[in-house]
């Protein structure tokens, strides 16, 4: 099995593809919520319960064809901070982090599937890819289901489908979701209307972080919210066409803005990019937000394209656990903005150099 | 805490679903008898006890917050109350413990009321057989009242038969 250290090395293959079809959907995951038949729901097991499910669940997954030289750990052996990494690249929730004895994560070498024993329910699957792809998604999820429902009885009913610990969840127990960046429906201020739109056919509408959290960075979680009475290929179908014509809407809105606005747009652009080269001290908020709008420029070609992979690597580059991981030790908030502003200066040197160097 | 009908102590607290809505009961022990609930086979009769004080309409029966009583899952103990706070259930077998409320719900969370899509491998055949098995005691039943006795004795063959395939699969 493999070392917390040896995970952390590479990025995830998801999050390194940096081409044009990444330019408004960066991702699209999947989520399967199982349970043991029998067995009381981790939120209401005793102890020594929800350890006999992670023993009998961590069996079966370690053989798993796509898990070998994969890493597995339960989260009573990991740092706070190293769980926080993780949350940040989206391989664990911030409930599961919120977790110690019983609980574990197991997750492949690519980063692309990981596993979350004794969450909210006894297993989640989840397989991340780049782009709009939630039908690859989910065919790696599926397979993993199909390999896991062999030697373990999943709870399920002829009525009601999967039993999930919420009732939100119940049925397919899937959930389905991309994060798209949309700058240009934002400037254009027809986000608003876009997303009370997403809202009206049954899909929810998220922060960087899932529920409950602030849109930064101008990015946004789509996925589905019923579960219950469509079949997955509905769901994901109706998901990726909806998706799909926002994806449009935002690429029209971003030409509509270098035609109509083309000196605002090349304002807000070289400003993000005058402080980003230049700011000696910024915060994860103050950075989303200008690193969105050079990613912006990249795709419009006002930069480098080659800039969109750079600002993708700062997204999750400059979150504080992954800032303070690369650092080796635990930061106060002043000296992560220090470090932070660092690294950004430090990653676009080679395509932004700074007009004039004031860091010596 | 006061009982609900008069002065004494109340002793006896009761969980009223009605509607899909919860109604609490706080009685004395005379009140409680009087009103037939302290005895569990007239359970049943309490809704109709109280049907002219509350005046909330039909009863769909009654639940206990406390554990030994109807209204907790036989399997993990979890209780409807309890249900109520957090949301979420204590173990797979409170969807059947709980199934008027969970039903209730489901229509404003979800699309439909009935699954649609990935069966387990392993179930398939088990929910198959299931659905049969319910068909054939309908045909039996008809059978029976059209007084097709032959056909009847077949149905009751395959019936047995089915039965005991579907032992075998638990």
């Amino acid at each position: 099995m493999m070392r917390f250290a040896t995970l952390m090395k590479h990025p995830a293959d998801w999050m390194t593809s940096g081409d044009s079809e990444t330019s408004v959907v960066l991702t699209s995951r999947v989520r399967l919520a199982r349970n043991l038949a029998g067995a009381s729901y981790p939120g209401w097991a005793r102890k020594n319960e929800r350890k006999e499910v992670l023993s009998k669940v961590q069996a079966v997954v370690k053989d798993l064809p796509g898990m070998q030289n994969g890493f597995l750990c339960e989260l009573s052996d990991l740092e706070s901070l190293q769980k926080q990494v993780l949350v940040e690249r989206h391989l664990i929730s911030r409930e599961q982090a919120a977790r110690n004895e019983g609980s574990a994560a197991v997750i492949n070498r690519k980063q692309s599937l990981s596993l979350m024993i004794n969450e909210e329910d006894h297993l989640r699957i989840q397989a991340i890819q780049p782009s709009l792809n939630l039908e690859k998604a989910y065919r790696l999820a599926h397979q993993v289901d199909q390999e896991l429902e062999k030697k373990l009885c999943f709870a399920f009913d002829a009525k009601w489908g999967y039993l999930t610990a919420c009732p939100t969840n119940l049925g397919t127990g899937m959930r389905a979701s991309a994060m798209l960046h949309l700058p240009g429906l934002v400037l254009n201020e027809q986000i608003g209307q876009v997303l009370k739109g997403v809202g009206k056919l049954g899909l929810a509408v998220r922060g960087l972080y899932g529920e409950g959290t602030e849109s930064l960075g101008n990015l946004y979680q789509i996925s589905n919210q019923s579960t219950l009475g469509e079949s997955e290929q509905d769901i994901l179908r109706h998901l990726t066409k909806v998706i799909g014509d926002i994806s449009r809407y935002e690429q029209q809105a971003r030409q509509r803005l270098l035609k109509n606005e083309p000196v605002m747009l090349k304002d807000r652009v070289g400003r993000a990019a005058g402080i980003l080269t230049h700011a000696q001290i910024i915060s994860s908020k103050e950075a989303l937000n200008h690193l969105s709008m050079l990613r912006l420029g990249a795709d419009l070609e006002i930069f480098s394209t080659s800039l969109q992979e750079v600002c993708d690597r700062l997204f999750m580059g400059t979150q504080p656990a992954h800032l303070q991981w690369a650092a080796e030790k635990k930061l106060e908030p002043e000296a992560r903005d220090i470090l932070r502003a660092q690294m950004i200066r430090d990653q676009l040197h080679s395509i932004l150099p700074p007009a004039i160097d004031i860091s010596e | 805490m006061k009982c609900d009908s008069c002065d004494n102590k109340a002793t006896v607290f009761y969980t009223q679903v009605t509607e899909g809505k919860l109604k609490k009961f706080t009685l004395c022990e005379s009140c409680a008898h009087q009103k037939g609930i302290t005895d569990p086979n007239s359970l049943l009769m309490a809704g109709e006890a109280f049907k002219p004080s509350s005046g909330s309409g039909e009863s769909s029966g009654f639940v206990s917050s406390d554990r030994s009583n109807s209204g907790c899952c036989d399997t993990c103990g979890f209780t409807l109350g309890d249900l109520k706070k957090v949301g979420r259930l204590g173990c797979p077998d409170c969807y059947g413990a709980f199934a008027p409320e969970i039903g209730r719900r489901l229509s404003s969370m979800h699309k439909g009321e009935s699954h649609v899509g990935h069966v387990p491998s392993g179930l398939v055949h088990q929910i198959e057989l299931d659905e049969s098995f319910k068909k054939k005691e309908l045909e039996l039943e008809k059978a029976i009242f059209d007084e097709r006795y032959e056909d009847a004795a077949k149905l009751r063959d395959e019936l047995e038969r089915l039965k005991a395939e579907r032992e075998v699969g638990k």
